[in-house]
């Protein structure tokens, strides 16, 4: 009987370590240990001495795809620190005419990145919360997301979102966020049928 | 079968030895702002009469029977009515009320006429109650029940339906097969009918019991139909229905059946998906699955005035299934019957333990954008789960005797994943027959992944019927007009579907796992 204790006692133990190696110890690791900077999107977006030109999305005019825009955002050496700034830019408040397809009030909790190219973004449960719980909006907010990361990170595959640090089935009822998912330009209209209001708009961000 | 009829047989003698010479008449149909049900009534010597258990829930009664005096109290909220048997007054909250059979008790099952409904329940329900007997109605509340009186002759070659409605009220004419079907905007319709003697161009006017309508079997010589609306005396509308037969030069109006080229034929298979989509043989429709999206605590979307998706769903849902038991005769399963909390992978549970043979979730979309509008039709993109797919195929597995052969393994949580080329036939169909009735977004049919689908071991879609964030379409959303144009446009995709599959038409070569063309069912 009294074994029995002790292999509880040792399973637990080994347990409780492997969960910290896992979600403490790893999580820790990759960020510091960043792929090389090349990786850091310079097809499109021309390095310009602290800042890159990073694509982020929001909802078209009539409301039934997302856009992306160009932003200027601060240069990171490390790739987590990169990802993190532009998802940061993407979760902010943009400025009018843009609207943001994630809800308002969204935070960064954490973010992820495995050697296999996989990004894990945490976020603040607002993104449940704030949602007006449409299937179409619900996959322009994780395609925002999604397509942010890997759109201007091409190193990182697939991305997928935890919420409170949880794994989640959806968001709000539709999307599968049970595995990570891949870039998906779907749901992305062409930038020559973005109105003129947002692109003057766009003029003033990037200022 | 022979399974049927001896159940069939037992309720027969079942019902010889409760009855005591009771024999079963049509349905009364049970209207309200809830929607319609049929309570069955029976009848007695010639009186029709109604087992008070079957009122209970509709009316929120409890019921008691004292055995001993042989007696039966009747409870709504403080209220008492008490019956006696073989006695035709009864008690109703202190009040007599006299009925012009007495109730009828039989093996402790109570049966009252027809009139205490229309008699005693007003007296203690907090809403109007008020029977129709012309057109078995029982009408609860404040709910629109226009009069329709109809009138048929056949003049020479054609023939002419009037339609006299009142009060004045809107209709949808909508060709079902071989049938004419009127809606009309209200809640239910007293219907009264002539006897019409069957010809060449009308076999049959009807009500149909599911719905605010009316419907007009057309004979063999049918060829196409003309309706005019003119104001009434009294406030109302005649509707005239002219019906023409065939002629060589008339063509009918029947919709065209859309050909296989009609399919988008730019589209190439993606040599890297697997042939797992095409594994699943199609499979005779018997149960059609329907999921009412969200339920109890989870709302889905509002709308601006306060729609909630969740009771949109539920009652779209229920209309549909009794509109698919009443007119296809097909099982229907329904994945919440109520205002539930459901989780989405139980959904497809559901659907795969009845041997759903199709399944369709139904939901209503929102965005930030008011103006935005139309319905969308999904089904399951395979992109998401290309890496477990290919996993899942083309495993060599030994086999007893010697050599191996490939076994098609799917995990049970992704069984959609065999069914996605007849789930985007299904879409198609579904997608096709909506937009002839329907408002439809620019982004008709699409592929995305729907945790709800991806579970479901049969065809597979999600249709989001319209924007409840607009105004304009929350309000049509709430309408009977545009949920009877849902229910018959997911009613007729079921019929083509099953058709396709019975007479065995291949899957055409539409690449069902590449992603459609955004604006494919604007440009059809």
């Amino acid at each position: 009987m009294r074994r029995n204790y002790w292999m509880y006692g040792a399973m637990g133990t080994v347990a409780a370590l492997s969960a910290w190696v896992l979600f403490v110890g790893l999580p820790g690791w990759y960020p510091t240990s960043p792929l090389p900077d090349a990786t850091v999107k310079q097809a499109s977006a021309s390095v310009d001495g602290d800042f890159i030109e990073a694509t982020l999305f929001y909802i078209s005019d009539d409301g039934m795809a997302l856009i992306g825009f160009d932003r200027r955002l601060a240069r990171q050496t490390e790739q987590a620190a990169q990802a993190r700034v532009i998802l940061e830019a993407q979760l902010a408040e943009p400025p009018t005419p843009l609207l943001s397809p994630i809800p308002s009030g969204t935070q960064l909790l954490a973010l992820y990145l495995t050697e296999q190219g996989d990004a894990f973004v945490d976020l603040s449960e607002e993104v449940m919360i704030g949602h007006s719980g449409g299937s179409l909006e619900e996959l322009f907010t994780v395609y925002a997301i999604v397509n942010a990361v890997t759109t201007n990170l091409p190193t990182i595959k697939a991305v997928q979102i935890l919420v409170n640090g949880q794994e989640v089935d959806t968001l709000v009822g539709h999307v599968d966020l049970q595995r990570p998912l891949d870039r998906n330009m779907d749901w992305v209209t062409e930038p020559e049928e973005t109105s003129t209001s947002q692109q003057s708009a766009l003029q003033g961000v990037n200022q | 079968m022979t399974h049927r009829l001896t159940f069939a047989a037992c309720l027969l003698l079942l019902a010889a030895k409760h009855g005591g010479g009771q024999v079963a008449e049509a349905p009364l149909i049970l209207v309200s702002t809830d929607g319609r049900q049929s309570v069955p009534t029976v009848s007695f010597d010639g009186r029709r009469m109604v087992n008070v258990l079957e009122l209970a829930a509709p009316f929120d009664l409890t019921i008691t029977d004292d055995r001993q005096d042989s007696r039966l109290s009747i409870l709504q909220d403080d209220q008492v009515i008490v019956l006696t048997a073989n006695q035709g007054l009864v008690s109703v909250a202190g009040q007599l009320v006299s009925l012009p059979v007495p109730p009828v008790e039989r093996s402790g099952v109570w049966y009252v006429p027809l009139d205490f409904i229309g008699r005693a329940l007003p007296l203690v329900h907090d809403q109007a109650v008020e029977l129709r007997r012309r057109s078995d109605l029982v009408i609860i509340g404040d709910i629109l029940v226009p009069q329709v009186v109809a009138r048929y002759r056949t003049t020479g070659p054609q023939s002419r339906l009037r339609l006299m409605v009142t009060p004045a009220t809107d209709h949808v004419i909508e060709q079902e097969l071989s049938r004419l079907v009127i809606t009309f905007d209200a809640d239910a319709i007293d219907l009264v009918l002539p006897d019409v003697a069957s010809d060449n161009l009308l076999t049959r006017l009807s009500g149909v019991e599911t719905d605010p309508a009316l419907a007009i079997e057309l004979g063999e010589s049918f060829g196409s139909y003309t309706s005019v609306r003119e104001p009434a005396i009294g406030g109302g509308i005649e509707l005239v229905i002219d019906l023409q037969p065939t002629t060589a030069t008339t063509t009918s109006i029947l919709p065209a059946p859309v050909p296989a080229a009609s399919a988008p034929a730019a589209a190439v298979p993606d040599p890297n998906l697997p042939a797992l989509s095409d594994l699943a043989r199609p499979r005779a429709i018997r149960v059609i699955a329907i999921d009412p999206g969200h339920g109890g605590d989870d709302t889905g979307t509002r709308g601006p005035n306060g729609t909630l998706e969740k009771d949109v769903t539920l009652g779209v849902a229920r209309r549909l299934r009794n509109a698919i038991e009443s007119q296809l005769g097909l099982r229907v399963v329904l994945t919440r019957t109520g205002d539930t909390t459901v989780a989405l992978d139980e959904r497809a549970a559901i659907a795969n333990n009845n041997r759903a043979d199709l399944f369709i979730s139904l939901h209503t979309n929102a965005s930030i954008r008011e103006t935005a509008a139309g319905a969308e039709v999904f089904y399951l993109s395979l992109a998401e789960y290309n890496e477990k797919a290919s996993e899942a195929t083309g495993q060599p597995v030994p086999v007893i005797g010697g050599g191996s052969r490939v076994l098609d393994i799917v995990p049970w949580e992704m069984a959609q994943l065999r069914y996605v080329n007849q789930s985007a036939r299904w879409a198609e169909t579904v997608a096709d027959e909506l937009s002839l009735r329907l408002p439809m977004s620019p982004r008709g049919i699409q592929q995305a992944p729907f945790r709800v689908l991806v579970g479901a071991n049969m065809p597979s879609v999600l249709v989001e019927l319209a924007f409840i964030s607009n105004a304009d379409q929350e309000t049509q959303l709430v309408s009977t007009t545009f949920q009877s144009a849902i229910v018959n446009g997911l009613l007729r995709s079921i019929i083509r579907y099953r058709d396709e599959v019975t007479r065995g038409v291949p899957l055409s070569d539409q690449a069902a796992t590449s992603p459609p063309d955004k604006l494919d069912t604007n440009q059809r």
